[in-house]
């Protein structure tokens, strides 16, 4: 072997020793403060975009699970294909952790709009679970951009929208069985003033 | 704070000029490590030359080690990057297809580009090949493939914590393997050489 | 064949390899990948000659219904232009920028063609299947401590190493 080599060699043992050295255990659950716990929220915000989660639907990506987080009526009413209950008020119930806190599906949480899902994820991060997604924008969102993709887009402006949004969360919420696919959208649909994300975590090297 | 992209912290046009110099530099050092030499990679599984091995594995370790790091002090966001997901049985059966064509046609797809612009021609026919195969598998995907390749699903698995260990000792452990393994193979490859002629 | 220029140390490439796909994480979060490039010609050309077959097959009409995301226009695409250039420059600068092909010395270049193609046709479906090739799957993934990377290792070489005695008469 050649000096150059045998130097080399140690320089990746060198690093390899360095990072064994620098391995500390986890931080305890409890240790997470509130300040940390700010930290992940504002750096590591898990968002998927509708369509993010459409294509990787169409892409039959067996490790999606959909998690409703509505109450059961609406639930029942209207829900997307395969979707799993649990409304807000019960996901701490130990029956639900083994979904929760898992390894191996892409968890997607949403409700009419992101707010549930925001919550649940927050409380689920402060818990230590992994790979829990929020459906940005919910289930509004997923019916504009997703059920009614073809109608032109208009010049709608922002606060129309957000007014829109509300009032269709509203109605949402206090009738119940009024989401569904074919009596959502009644008038014109929006512009949705959100930036496309191009891409989720993994863009897909290979694949 | 990394990754830059899917943060959206640089914008697509950036990102994808990165990508294109990224590009540069990884081709650059395929060529001049000899990924382009049909025979230098076939020489892994004949013993007369090992430098796929080092190269591939100097590789792994480096970016292993690094991004740990990097990780440690917040740097990179691990969650945000690409991170293959474990289909293991998918993984398995397609690495044993590309087994038999590695051995059979002496290349991966990333090294016959890098042979095929140097001038390679076997390396041209092999990626029109490769191309042949792909288009076959999109046109047989729905009745052949699909069912296969969705099985064995374990999600994102990273292997220190599927073996129960920390990713620290779990490098520390690949790095000695593959130093031990550099070691062997400089010995192997004097020994094979030796016998006859090896000239590359 | 001292006519041209010596290759580098093995073990500096793998190092700057391994630097430069910790940059391409660390900006774009991707991996070094190639086969994938393959993947976007094919659903490209596809999508380009036979639009209503590419929308209604599911391999490719995730990939051709979004019109923002043209399959041609992506990261790994451009990657792979440079990687080209990079091979280029290479070899230009090493004095190895030559029209040859490189065989086996107990084979014909017409055994060593039909080799190369069959060879390639079965890393076009394997790396298809495998989600991924050596560079994309098993570098990459091993990058990131992937189980993934290191079955397709242990498939890819394992398999290799399996096979390498039958084969032998290609190679020495």
């Amino acid at each position: 072997m050649k000096k150059r080599d045998i130097f080399l060699i140690g320089l990746l043992l060198f690093g390899a020793l360095l990072t064994f050295l620098m391995t500390s255990p986890d931080e305890p659950l409890d240790k997470v403060t509130p300040c940390k716990l700010l930290e992940i929220a504002a750096t590591n915000d898990k968002y998927l975009s509708t369509d993010e989660l459409a294509r990787m639907m169409m892409n039959n990506d067996p490790t999606i699970v959909l998690i409703d987080l509505r109450s059961k009526a609406e639930f029942d009413t209207f829900s997307l294909q395969g979707a799993i209950n649990i409304p807000l008020d019960s996901i701490l119930n130990p029956k639900y952790e083994e979904v929760l806190n898992q390894d191996i599906f892409t968890n997607v949480l949403y409700s009419n709009s992101s707010d549930k899902a925001a919550k649940v994820w927050l409380i689920s991060k402060r818990l230590g679970y992994n790979n829990n997604y929020i459906l940005r924008g919910g289930l509004n969102r997923w019916v504009e951009t997703i059920l009614r993709p073809k109608r032109p887009l208009e010049t709608a402006v922002n606060t129309e929208f957000e007014l829109y949004n509300s009032r269709r969360a509203a109605s949402a919420y206090f009738g119940g069985g009024t989401v569904s696919a074919s009596s959502t959208i009644g008038d014109k649909p929006s512009s949705a003033p959100f930036k496309r994300r191009k891409k989720e975590a993994a863009g897909g090297g290979c694949d | 704070m990394g990754p830059l992209f899917p943060q959206e912290i640089i914008g697509e046009e950036l990102n994808i000029l990165i990508g294109f110099f990224i590009g540069i530099g990884f081709g650059f050092l395929l060529e001049a490590a000899g990924f382009t030499n049909t025979r230098k990679l076939a020489g892994v599984f004949y013993g007369y030359d090992f430098v796929v091995l080092k190269v591939f594995f100097s590789a792994a370790i480096t970016s292993a080690i690094g991004l740990f790091i990097m990780n440690q002090y917040g740097i990179i966001d691990m969650s945000a990057i690409f991170y293959p997901k474990t289909f293991w049985i998918p993984t398995l059966v397609g690495g044993l297809i590309m087994a038999f064509g590695f051995i059979i046609g002496g290349f991966c797809p990333g090294t016959s580009m890098c042979a095929a612009v140097t001038g390679k021609i076997d390396a041209m026919v092999f990626i029109g090949g490769a191309l042949i195969g792909v288009f076959f598998y999109a046109y047989t995907y729905e009745p052949l493939w699909k069912e296969l390749r969705d099985s064995g699903a374990m999600g994102k698995v990273n292997i220190a914590e599927w073996m129960g260990i920390d990713s620290g000792l779990f490098i520390l452990i690949l790095t000695l393997i593959a130093a031990s393994a550099f070691y062997a193979v400089t010995i192997i490859q004097k020994k094979v050489t030796a016998k006859g002629d090896y000239q590359i | 064949m001292e006519r041209s220029k010596k290759y580098m140390n093995p073990y500096l490439a793998g190092i700057l390899i391994g630097v430069f796909m910790i940059a391409a994480y660390y900006f774009s979060g991707e991996g070094l990948g190639a086969s994938g490039a393959l993947k976007s010609v094919v659903v490209a050309t596809t999508d380009m000659v036979a639009h209503d077959y590419a929308t209604e097959h599911s391999y490719f009409s995730a990939r051709v219904s979004d019109p923002e995301n043209p399959p041609i226009k992506t990261w790994l695409v451009f990657e792979v232009l440079g990687v080209l250039v990079g091979a280029i420059i290479s070899a230009a600068f090493a004095g190895r920028l030559k029209l040859e092909t490189i065989k086996g010395p107990n084979v014909t270049t017409k055994t060593r063609f039909i080799t190369a193609a069959i060879g390639g046709l079965l890393f076009g479906i394997g790396s298809q299947l495998g989600r991924g090739c050596t560079s994309g799957m098993v570098m990459s993934g091993m990058g990131v401590l992937s189980l993934s990377g290191f079955i397709g290792l242990m498939a890819i070489f394992g398999g290799g190493y399996v096979l390498a005695y039958f084969f032998r008469k290609l190679w020495i």
